[in-house]
């Protein structure tokens, strides 16, 4: 499952939501869903049986981790948050801005960032048939 | 812990701690013994944004009032700050290579950028303003700001 | 006389990422915010909202507050009034789209023609509201707007006078061992004295009726509010008649 923080106040937020599309559109579609923060927060049922029976992965614009916070509260656990702050870290020349439209090196970094998830990802899904198995 | 004075301007809430002397541009000293530790405000920190990196001035370098102390970059801004006191660099926040936000997170406390060994401390704190004196300051810019957006 | 806090009206959109709805409300409160009406408006984060953040929760207490939703599961005015208090005004993204005939919007990452037009569209209503909020008087009370000329309504207790100047003060209180932020308490305090009420149980009750506009209580805590009200305002008092 995959939780994006989607803020509206800061690039970083639009950053959170485009890797999320980025990752269950495009890069693994088949092994990845996206849950809407609010609604698990709200209490939806499916969500919250989403995040209950699923491994978790957060994506948080900032260092404030909205996301990585409520699933916690919200009865999920969180196999493993992203800031997008960190990954900016690491790829500094990729200056996001923009929250209505990201710009150009928002999306590349929002692509960085859906690459990095996916290898968690992959890790994840292969640790849990590796249970399976034994 | 120190006590703060708060204000809120839309929906952001400044504190301004008073323990602490200020510079006009924001920037904290306090006073233990004969070392100063500086650090943002809270004010520079909310309108500058998340920090992303944060370049120290290193051990022993020596310092004038005014000089700059840290430079901060965040996705909106690349600020220099200025030293609010003379001295030598006797400690760096060890914090702000890897982890600067700190300085959003707790800008009072772990968010605290050096301590310098004050040269000329009563010199340079005529130049500084009180808790009250930097709230009022500070609030104005804030409004200023608001009015801007 | 200090300055009153300019009126300004937060948005609160739902951004939901799994319909196109959703990417519609984070765009549409993006338009009015940077372009239609931009020194008038705030944005509230949703997730930060949710998360505890305290400005983004006494901005809504205290100022009209729009949610905007995608659908009807309407996370943002639940949120809001969860948090808060009842938004003063609430679209509907689907329902804006279904009243004007269009078609349903399409992609959630870039929004198609359809998608386009319900950004206009819902924007231009949000942005109309902005207009009758700021022009109306909203009463958090009744939760509606009320005739301008009302007899004394608890907005009134906003045209205290204020130590701190403007903006919303906060004070932090301990309830019962708990630490509580109650917003607008120093104003509403300058109010009661200015108005010659001088502490005792008769003046804590009524404090904790003006105090329950702009924060939610929760349901049994009367007792223990109004034990803190009567020792914070008995200690505001006696400072301020010491010229303190």
């Amino acid at each position: 499952m995959i939780v994006p923080c989607s803020g509206i106040g800061k690039s970083y937020g639009a950053v959170s939501r485009e890797a999320a599309y980025i990752l269950t559109e495009d890069a693994r579609p088949q092994s990845t869903q996206l849950v809407a923060l609010s609604l698990l927060v709200l209490g939806d049922a499916e969500a919250r049986a989403a995040v209950e029976a699923q491994p978790t992965v957060t994506i948080d614009g900032c260092k404030l981790a909205c996301a990585a916070k409520m699933v916690q509260d919200s009865g999920g656990s969180v196999a493993r948050g992203f800031a997008v702050l960190d990954v900016y870290r690491r790829h500094r020349e990729l200056k996001p801005q923009g929250i209505a439209e990201l710009n150009e090196g928002g999306q590349q970094l929002a692509h960085a960032l859906a690459e990095e998830i996916s290898a968690v990802v992959d890790d994840l899904i292969a640790q849990d048939e590796a249970r399976h198995h034994a | 812990m120190p006590d703060y004075l708060e204000t809120t301007v839309d929906k952001f809430i400044f504190k301004v701690a008073t323990d602490r002397y200020y510079s006009a541009e924001g920037v904290w000293a306090l006073v233990e013994g004969d070392r100063i530790r500086i650090g943002m405000t809270d004010f520079v920190q909310q309108r500058n944004g998340d920090i992303t990196f944060a370049v120290v001035r290193s051990e022993g370098t020596a310092l004038e009032a005014g000089d700059e102390v840290a430079a901060i970059e965040t996705i909106k801004a690349n600020v220099s700050l200025a030293s609010p006191v003379s001295g030598t660099v006797a400690e760096v926040n060890p914090a702000m290579e890897m982890s600067p936000e700190v300085a959003n997170q707790d800008p009072y406390g772990e968010g605290w950028l050096v301590v310098v060994q004050a040269r000329d401390w009563p010199g340079d704190r005529d130049s500084l303003l009180d808790p009250r004196a930097y709230f009022e300051l500070m609030k104005g810019q804030a409004e200023e700001e608001a009015k801007k957006l | 006389m200090p300055d009153l806090p300019q009126r300004k009206v937060g948005i609160v959109a739902c951004s939901g990422e799994e319909l196109a709805e959703g990417t519609v409300t984070r765009l549409a409160a993006l338009r009015v915010l940077e372009q239609l009406r931009s020194g008038d408006t705030v944005t509230i984060c949703l997730p930060l909202f949710l998360a505890g953040g305290e400005g983004d929760r006494a901005f809504a207490r205290f100022y009209p507050t729009i949610a905007v939703d995608g659908c009807d599961k309407r996370c943002a005015a639940r949120a809001t009034e969860l948090y808060s208090g009842k938004p003063a005004a609430s679209v509907v993204v689907s329902d804006l789209v279904s009243e004007h005939g269009l078609r349903r919007p399409e992609g959630t990452r870039r929004l198609n023609a359809s998608g386009q037009q319900a950004v206009e569209l819902t924007a231009g209503r949000v942005a109309g509201l902005v207009d009758q909020l700021l022009d109306g008087q909203w009463s958090r009370r009744s939760g509606s707007f009320v005739k301008a000329e009302a007899t004394a309504q608890p907005e009134d207790a906003v045209q205290a006078t204020c130590s701190c100047g403007s903006g919303i003060p906060i004070q932090k209180v301990d309830v019962d061992g708990r630490t509580v932020s109650l917003v607008a308490l120093p104003l509403i305090f300058e109010q009661f004295r200015g108005d010659g009420k001088a502490p005792g149980a008769d003046v804590a009750k009524q404090l904790l009726d003006i105090v329950r506009i702009y924060n939610p209580l929760p349901a049994g805590s009367d007792e223990a509010y109004l034990t803190a009200l009567a020792r914070e305002y008995a200690a505001f008092y006696s400072q301020k008649e010491a010229g303190l």
